[in-house]
């Protein structure tokens, strides 16, 4: 530790711009993280809190909530499928609206037919609501008793319902968008004042609950024989079968990768040099009778250093991030990924130390007797 | 520390050489390093190894410290047979009983002149203060007080050599091996450190062994033994 | 400079491992480079494609093509504006695509338009009713002239005529024909989205400012607020994604430069560190630290361009390698050039934090010669 700790504070510029490298290398990789699954429920996060288990959408929709419309003959389809217990309608449309008369914004709205079938899981304040000029909204975006106006696309101050959020729900943005959750009526209203020529309101997407001792997963298969119009997909799968979303996940994927490499080549790299050019102060320590065990073992002390001061100043890095947000993502801090960081980064860290000890384990004592042990 | 209280008394040599041989295989070739060389050196005696280049002496001198072991032949120093011992048991026979000075690399460069010396006590038994107050004595008798907050880029050729021995006894060796101490020196500042080795020596009654190929500074020990190709010429 | 670049001939070991660091990160930058332009070329073919100044949406639609519509009454308030040459409606409508040798099952996102002033690459007349021209991305799908692409849950379909380039949009393979034609295929799939006649989603207007204010401006006054009109660089930048897809990733690239900055300080720092006795011996002969930090410099343009080289090829290869319509990755000449001058930039800032060192180089203990 002596040794290791010595070292290390006679190199502070080394040593320091290694640990900054490392620290700026885990910001950008626990931000990344934080982007990725503050971008995924973006998209899907209203579906992932919606409380239907199973979806239908049709197969023309392409597992969008918004390009999906089921017709009559379709829907009676499934409601005919033996094991549904219970199916509502849901819809999904953006629209363009007022928040308490403020400018205009972007928000998505989920009209559901029964609650239960469609409506938020769990609220994080609020009630649900009972009318249908009452409405659920993604937590992020807005606040219990805000007055959110449809504005159509007619003439400015042409009147659209007005909806007010009575209750909130985390996490539960669709097409990283304003949600709101509001019932059938409310949504049909919406729907057709922003669209004057628009003829009837369908359902984009059935919600289905199986009767007790059928699965979802039966549910899904039986629904989906019944009609090749029909594409039902159990809530987990709507969420991560949603297009983008694994495009999204494949690509930061890559990203990662790519991050997670560059720590430790940067970090075996270095001790490996650093390695080298102490070479003739090791010949030494062992000529004098260190072990070399413990000779590996300071290389190692100083690994683990460098790499947890990185992952301290990484994350001292990234933690104000978390408060404010990007855009319309949220970035949450989240201690399951900095802690799966940081094992991996220490493990990978030691690992590629393992080159320089290597060559530390190979110094031959007997070097010190022809003049130093240099390379 | 305790191997002083182990080595007082206990033995007559300070190093018992008998019958060493050193050969070294190179492609189909031997090249015999020592042949059956034996050396005698008393607990507290100084011996000048003296011999021309390839004459063998830096790999006596590195047998008789347990850098080396030989192919055949006994080393017995402070009462310890190490000849058959392992890389393992070498490494910890040099750390508690001998003390080395090497030509060139001698110091640690990161490391102050004092923590150059207390770093034997850290690869070691880990005394604590027990080593702090003897580095502190060592550097006082070498006249480095004043520089023992310097790191060695920091002092002269002459100061880094008396650093180097204070290193050397910081374990309180039962045997010192010098190897050409004094060849990176001027011959004043030689005269000077080998006066010193001579004196740390005596004071403690620990035996060294200097080796060097030159003459002058022969009348500093107490015998003189002359090797060339690989024997003692008596 | 022949010493520097000499020294890099006989010893390439040494700069082999601030070379291979470097190389990596050359990747990244190009990598996530090329990642944002495939993101954002694939939302903004289309728009991009458009001969036109100017982009018409209706005033509340927030400058979403989808929920814009131009009543017929507002496109000739458009028109009558002085300084308006050219005015066009357009139309678009996302549907799944069913094309033969695909399963029932196995929908193609698609995205038709209607057009009236045509985009390049396209004809000046729209093809007739019910024929289209693809977007190339859709040869993937093995879609060629003649194919019938049945859209949408009404199955409506459409004949490929021809294809045109680079006009996708958000994402997705997009299909151009005629406004007839869309408003068919629309009013059959979806309606609830059913637009009266004359009516589009979003004007494309050619023309120049005529009086003091700008040519937008001017025709959101003649409609009385009723219209949003931007340029089409406005446009572009305003389709859903772009612009937080830009900033994102440059920032994800602005922080991989300065990680570069930082491991090129630290690795030539570390090579300085093997070279004082060197670069002693050749100051006491009479090199200038000039001359000593020139050559340091050298050496680093010479690791980061070998570095932004191999980036290139593994940028291009990469390229080849992904499947075409995974993760929308295109390897652009203008992004590899950027990427690799960044580099270059930064490893010359990175190792200035080793001029200090050289400097501090003293000639006089070179020749005392001690360890």
């Amino acid at each position: 530790m002596f040794l290791a700790l010595r070292e290390m504070s006679r190199a502070r510029v080394r040593f320091g711009l290694l640990i900054g490298a490392v620290g700026l290398l885990v910001f950008l990789i626990l931000t990344q993280q934080a982007i990725e699954g503050g971008l995924v429920t973006g998209f899907v996060g209203a579906l992932r809190q919606q409380s239907a288990p199973v979806l239908v959408y049709s197969v023309d929709g392409q597992r969008t909530l918004q390009g999906s419309v089921i017709d009559p003959g379709l829907e009676a389809k499934i409601r005919g499928v033996s094991g549904v217990a219970g199916a509502g309608w849901i819809g999904q449309s953006t629209f363009t609206v007022r928040v308490d008369g403020g400018a205009e914004s972007d928000a998505a709205l989920i009209g559901y037919e029964h609650s239960g079938l469609g409506d938020p899981s769990g609220l994080s304040a609020g009630r649900r609501p009972v009318g249908p000029t009452e409405a659920v909204g993604s937590a992020a975006d807005f606040t219990v008793g805000s007055r959110v106006r449809v504005v159509t696309s007619g003439p400015s101050g042409a009147t659209g319902p007005v909806f007010t959020v009575v209750g909130l729900v985390k996490d539960a943005q669709i097409q990283v968008t304003p949600t709101l959750f509001v019932p059938w009526a409310g949504y049909e209203a919406a729907v057709k004042a922003a669209n004057p020529d628009a003829t009837t309101v369908l359902p984009s997407v059935i919600a289905v609950r199986p009767t007790s001792g059928v699965s979802d997963i039966e549910l899904v298969r039986r629904i989906n024989a019944a009609s090749p119009d029909a594409d039902a997909l159990t809530r987990s799968q709507a969420a991560s079968d949603t297009p983008g979303v694994a495009q999204v996940q494949q690509s930061f994927q890559l990203i990662f990768l790519l991050y997670g490499l560059v720590v430790p080549l940067i970090t075996g790299l270095f001790f490996l040099i650093i390695t080298f050019q102490k070479a003739a102060a090791l010949t030494l320590l062992r000529a004098i009778g260190a072990r070399s065990g413990a000779l590996v073992r300071s290389l190692l002390i100083q690994v683990l250093l460098v790499i947890g001061a990185g992952i301290v100043i990484g994350v001292a890095l990234f933690a104000p991030l978390t408060l404010i947000r990007l855009g319309a993502i949220t970035i949450r801090l989240n201690p399951g990924a900095i802690l799966f960081w940081s094992v991996g980064l220490l493990v990978l860290g030691v690992a590629s130390a393992l080159v320089a000890a290597r060559r530390v384990l190979a110094v031959d004592p007997l070097e010190a007797t022809t003049g130093g042990g240099g390379l | 520390m305790t191997t002083l209280a182990e080595s007082a008394g206990t033995f007559d040599h300070a190093l018992e050489m008998r019958g060493i041989t050193k050969v070294y295989r190179v492609a189909d070739d031997e090249v015999v390093a020592l042949d059956h060389v034996d050396l005698i050196v008393a607990s507290d005696e100084i011996v000048a190894l003296v011999g021309p280049s390839g004459s063998g002496k830096t790999t006596l001198c590195s047998i008789a410290g347990g850098l080396l072991s030989p192919t055949d032949g006994s080393v017995v120093v402070a009462g310890r047979e190490i000849s058959g011992y392992s890389g393992h048991q070498l490494t910890d026979f040099r750390r508690e009983s001998v003390g080395f000075v090497f030509q060139t690399v001698n110091l640690i460069p990161f490391l102050t002149a004092r923590e150059n010396l207390l770093v034997v006590d850290e690869i070691g038994r880990r005394l604590g203060r027990v080593a702090r107050d003897r580095a502190d004595q060592l550097l006082a008798e070498l006249g480095l007080t004043d520089r023992a907050a310097n790191l060695p880029a920091q002092l002269s050729g002459g100061q880094k050599q008396r650093v180097a021995i204070g290193r050397a006894l910081m374990n309180d060796p039962s045997l010192v091996l010098f190897d050409e101490p004094t060849s990176a020196l001027d011959s004043s500042l030689g005269d000077q450190v080998v006066r010193l080795i001579r004196e740390e020596m005596k004071a403690r009654g620990t035996a060294a062994i200097i080796v060097t190929h030159d003459d002058r500074i022969t009348h500093y020990a107490d015998r003189t033994v002359h090797i060339e190709d690989g024997r003692i010429a008596e | 400079m022949r010493l520097a670049l000499r020294e890099m001939h006989r010893r390439p070991g040494r700069f082999a491992i601030a070379t291979v660091i470097l190389t990596l990160i050359a990747i990244l930058l190009m990598f996530l480079g090329g990642l944002l332009d495939g993101l954002v070329a694939s939302s903004t073919g289309a728009f991009r494609a458009q001969r036109a100044d100017l982009v018409v949406y209706s005033g509340n639609s927030r400058n979403s093509l989808e929920r814009s519509r131009i009543e017929p009454d507002v496109r000739h308030q458009v028109e009558s504006v002085p300084g308006v040459t050219r005015v066009g409606g357009l139309g678009s409508v996302q549907l799944g695509g069913r094309i033969p040798g695909r399963g029932a099952r196995d929908l193609v996102p698609t995205v038709l338009f209607g057009y009236e002033l045509a985009p390049r690459g396209l004809p000046s007349t729209p093809p007739g009713a019910g024929t289209v021209y693809a977007d190339d991305s859709l040869r993937a799908k093995n879609v060629v002239v003649g194919t019938t692409i049945h859209l949408g849950p009404a199955r409506s379909a459409v004949t490929i005529v021809g294809f045109v380039s680079d006009t996708r949009y958000s994402g997705q393979g997009t299909l151009w024909g005629s406004l007839e034609t869309w408003r068919q295929v629309l009013d059959a799939n979806r309606p609830d989205a059913r637009v009266g006649p004359g009516v589009v989603q979003a004007l494309v207007v050619q023309g120049v400012s005529l009086g003091r204010a700008g040519l937008p401006e001017q025709i959101d006054r003649a409609t009385d607020g009723a219209t949003t009109t931007l340029t089409i660089t406005e446009a572009i930048n305003a389709l859903p994604g772009v612009s937080q897809q830009r900033t994102v990733f440059n920032q994800i690239i602005g922080v991989t430069v300065v990680i570069a900055i930082v491991v090129v300080a630290l690795f030539f720092a570390l090579l300085t560190v093997e070279r004082t006795a060197l670069y002693g011996v050749l100051k006491a002969i009479g090199a200038s630290s000039r001359t000593l930090f020139v050559g340091v410099v050298l050496q680093a343009v010479v690791v980061a361009l070998i570095a932004s080289l191999i980036g290139v090829v593994a940028s291009l290869v990469l390229d080849a390698l992904i499947p075409a319509g995974t993760i929308p990755f295109v390897a652009t000449p203008a992004r590899l050039l950027s990427s690799a001058v960044v580099l270059v930039v930064a490893a010359v800032v990175g190792c200035t934090f080793s001029l200090r060192r050289v400097l501090r180089v003293d000639p006089a203990a070179a020749i005392g010669g001690a360890p």
